[in-house]
C-alpha cells in the first residue's frame, strides 16, 4: 500500500509542486493549507510522515511540531520542516538552533531540488 | 576734550591779575580771572573739567584763601590749586598744602618762577588725565570682556548639542543644560565634579580620560554611540577631543553631544522595511523556483531540450534573486545590530579551516590551488562565528570566482600589535586602481568583459565589511589589475584569553 504524505505549507503553489514530485513518486498526498488545519489533518488522514513549512501566519511550523510530537498517538510520525532560510550568513546558526529547538526528524531548505527531497523522505521512512 | 590749557588766576588785586595773565599768556596758556573767591568758584562751577590749574590768593577780602581751596576741593578734588601767599609765612603755606593745595609760590615772584611752578602743576595735570583716561579704558575692556563671557555663557546655554568640558585633572569645568538633558543627569552633578565620580556613561568617562592622558599628539579625536536612560532609549553621538596648549601639552578636553535617536529610529525603520519587503518578496520566487524544479524533473511531463534550456537559465536567475534577497537580508540584520551579537572566545584557525574545507571542491572544480598553510601564531578572539564564517567565505569565494583556471588561492593567519591578521592572496584579475575605493559600497561590482559570466549580489563585500567593523576591526585591500587581490583582515585579539 503506498504511504502517506501530509503537506502543510499556506502557499497553494508549493503545495501543488511538492504534491506533483510526489505523487510521481507513487505517495499519497493530503495537503493541509495551514498549521490548523495540518494539526487536524494530521489526526484525520493518520498520514506517514509530515512535509511541514515553517512560516505559515496562523500557527508556525515549530508550534504544530511541538503539538504533533506532545500526542502520544502523533509523536511517532516522522516530520521534515521546510525551511525557508532567510540569510546566507545566518544558514548555520539556523541550522544549530533548528536542531536545538525543534524536534523535528530533518529539515530542508526550499526551494528543494525534488530528488533530494525524495531522498530525504525514502531515509524518514525507512527509519 | 580741550586742548587748550586754562589757568584761573584768583587774585583781589588787579596789578597781581594782569601781570600773571600776562606772563600766562606768552607761555601759551589760557588764562581766566577772578576777582574774589565767591567769582573764582562761579567759574569753576559753570565750566567743569576746563579748568586745570588755580593760582589762588590766600588774603582776600570776603571769602578767605583757605575757605575757597576747601571748597574747590569739594567740586573737584583733582584741581591743583597753587597759593600765592602774600605775607609769605611758613605756617600758612602748610596748613594750605594741608588743606590739599598743590603747591605754593610766596609773592613777590619773578615771571620765570611763576612760569615754573605753573609748568610743574600742568606736568601732574596731564599724568592726572592720563591716569584717569587708562583707568577708564581698563574699566571699558573689563566690562567688554564680562559681556563677551556672558555672550558666550549664553550660546553655549542655548545650543542644542551637549557640551562637557573637563580640566586637566578630570575635573567638569562647563557644561550646559543641553547635555545634562541628554546624559540625564542634573547640572549640580556635573559642574564641578570628578568625571568618574558623575554617574556618566561608563564607556564616555573611559574616553574622556584617555583623552586627558592622550601625550600623543597623533591623538585627536573620538566618536562614539552611547546609549543612554534604562531602557537604553535614547542614542547620543560622543565627540571627545583633547584641548592642548601651544607646547602640545593637554590642558584638558571638550566633549560634543548629538542625541540621534531620530536617526537610530529612521535607521531601524529602514532596515524593518528591507526585512519586510525582502520576505514579501522570497515566498513568490521560491515558489517560482519550485515549479521550474518540478517541471525540469520532468514530473509534470516530458521537457524539450530547447525548453529545458530556457528553464535552467530562468532558474539561474531566480536564485540569483534569492540569494541577493539573503544578502540584502543579512546586511539589514547586521546593521540593525542583531547578526553580531553572540560574541564569544575563538580562534581564526578553525573558522578559515572550516570555511577552506568547504570551498575545496568549489576550487578544485575550477583547478585552483586552495592553500591555508598551518599558522605559527594561533590568535583568540572575541567574535560572532556565524559572521566570522560568513567574513572568509565570502572573501574566498570571491578570490575563487575572481581567480582563471590553474591560479592560486591562499590565506595567511597571524597577529599584528593586538590584532589578529587574517590575509586572503589570489592571482586573481585583479581589481582596477579606480574600482579599489568603492568596492566596499554596497551594489558595487566591477564590469568587465572577464566579470561578465560571474554572478553575485554586490553586496558581499559590504556584508564583510560591515561585520568586521561591528567587530571593531579593520579590512583593507590590495590590488593590481591582472596582478591579484589581497584582502587583509585585522580583528581585535582577545585580551583576556579564556582557557
Amino acid at each position: 500500500m503506498a504511504k502517506k504524505i501530509l503537506i502543510v505549507d499556506d502557499d497553494p503553489d508549493l503545495v501543488e509542486a511538492v504534491t506533483m514530485i510526489l505523487e510521481s513518486k507513487n505517495y499519497d498526498v493530503a495537503a493541509a493549507y495551514g498549521g490548523l488545519e495540518g494539526l487536524q489533518k494530521a489526526k484525520t488522514e493518520n498520514p506517514n510522515l509530515i512535509v511541514l513549512d515553517v512560516m505559515m501566519p496562523d500557527k508556525d511550523g515549530y508550534a504544530v511540531c511541538k503539538e504533533l510530537k506532545a500526542d502520544p498517538k502523533l509523536s511517532r510520525i516522522p516530520i521534515l520542516l521546510l525551511t525557508a532560510v532567510v540569510s546566507k550568513i545566518a544558514t548555520t546558526r539556523y541550522t544549530q538552533q533548528m536542531g536545538m529547538e525543534t524536534e523535528a526528524d530533518d529539515y530542508i531548505d526550499k526551494p528543494v531540488e525534488p530528488d533530494v527531497l525524495v531522498k530525504r523522505i525514502e531515509a524518514l521512512l525507512s527509519k | 576734550m580741550q586742548t587748550q590749557v586754562q589757568i584761573l588766576v584768583i587774585d583781589d588785586e588787579q596789578i597781581m591779575r594782569d601781570g600773571s595773565s600776562r606772563i600766562l599768556s606768552k607761555g601759551g596758556w589760557g588764562v581766566i580771572t577772578a576777582e574774589n573767591g565767591q567769582q573764582g568758584l562761579e567759574i569753576v562751577k559753570s565750566r567743569p573739567d576746563q579748568i586745570d590749574v588755580i593760582l589762588l590768593d590766600l588774603m582776600m577780602p570776603g571769602m578767605s584763601g583757605m575757605e575757597v581751596l576747601e571748597k574747590v576741593h569739594s567740586l573737584d578734588p583733582n584741581l591743583l590749586v597753587i597759593i600765592i601767599t602774600g605775607f609769605a609765612t611758613v605756617e600758612s603755606a602748610v596748613e594750605a598744602m594741608k588743606k590739599g593745595a598743590y603747591d605754593f609760590i610766596p609773592k613777590p615772584f619773578t615771571p620765570d618762577q611763576l612760569r615754573i611752578v605753573v609748568r610743574r602743576a600742568l606736568e601732574k595735570r596731564s599724568l592726572q588725565k592720563e591716569a584717569e583716561f587708562l583707568r577708564q579704558e581698563r574699566e571699558k575692556s573689563l566690562r567688554d570682556i564680562a559681556t563677551e563671557k556672558s555672550k558666550i555663557k549664553t550660546i553655549i546655554n542655548c545650543m542644542g548639542d551637549g557640551v562637557l568640558v573637563c580640566d586637566r585633572d578630570g575635573y567638569i569645568v562647563l557644561t550646559n543644560p543641553a547635555a545634562c538633558r541628554m546624559l540625564k543627569v542634573s547640572e549640580p552633578c556635573l559642574m564641578g565634579n570628578f568625571i568618574s565620580q558623575c554617574d556618566l556613561d561608563g564607556e564616555l568617562s573611559k574616553t574622556i580620560g584617555e583623552s586627558l592622558k592622550s601625550g600623543d599628539l597623533s591623538y585627536t579625536s573620538v566618536s562614539q554611540e552611547l546609549s543612554i536612560g534604562e531602557a537604553g532609549e535614547i542614542f547620543l553621538r560622543a565627540h571627545t577631543a583633547p584641548v592642548r596648549s601651544d607646547l602640545g601639552e593637554t590642558m584638558g578636553s571638550v566633549t560634543v553631544l548629538q542625541d540621534i535617536s531620530h536617526l537610530k529610529e529612521l535607521d531601524k525603520m529602514k532596515s524593518e522595511f528591507i526585512a519586510m519587503v525582502a520576505h514579501e518578496l522570497r515566498a513568490p520566487i521560491a515558489a517560482v523556483e519550485q515549479q521550474l524544479n518540478v517541471i525540469l524533473n520532468r514530473v509534470a511531463g516530458d521537457v524539450s531540450e530547447k525548453q529545458e534550456k530556457l528553464l535552467v537559465r530562468a532558474k539561474e536567475r531566480t536564485k540569483g534573486l534569492l540569494n541577493l534577497i539573503k544578502d540584502l537580508l543579512d546586511l539589514s540584520k547586521i546593521e540593525a545590530g542583531r547578526m553580531v551579537q553572540y560574541k564569544e572566545p575563538l580562534t581564526l584557525q578553525e573558522i578559515i579551516q572550516k570555511v577552506v574545507d568547504l570551498m575545496k571542491a568549489e576550487a578544485e572544480n575550477k583547478k585552483i590551488d586552495l592553500e591555508f598553510p598551518p599558522p605559527s601564531q594561533n590568535p583568540l578572539i572575541h567574535a560572532d562565528r556565524v559572521s566570522m564564517e560568513g567574513v572568509f567565505t565570502n572573501l574566498i569565494s570571491n578570490a575563487i570566482k575572481y581567480t582563471p583556471e590553474g591560479g592560486k588561492v591562499w590565506v595567511n593567519l597571524g597577529e599584528e600589535g593586538g590584532f589578529a591578521k587574517a590575509v586572503v592572496s589570489d592571482t586573481g584579475i585583479g581589481i582596477k586602481k579606480e574600482d579599489l575605493p568603492r568596492i566596499f559600497d554596497k551594489f558595487y561590482r566591477v564590469k568587465t568583459v572577464e566579470t561578465r559570466q560571474i554572478v553575485g549580489t554586490g553586496l558581499g563585500l559590504s556584508i564583510v565589511k560591515s561585520i568586521v567593523d561591528a567587530h571593531l576591526g579593520s579590512i583593507s585591500v590590495e590590488s593590481e589589475e591582472g596582478g591579484g587581490t589581497t584582502f587583509t583582515v585585522l580583528l581585535p585579539r582577545e585580551s583576556n584569553p579564556t582557557p
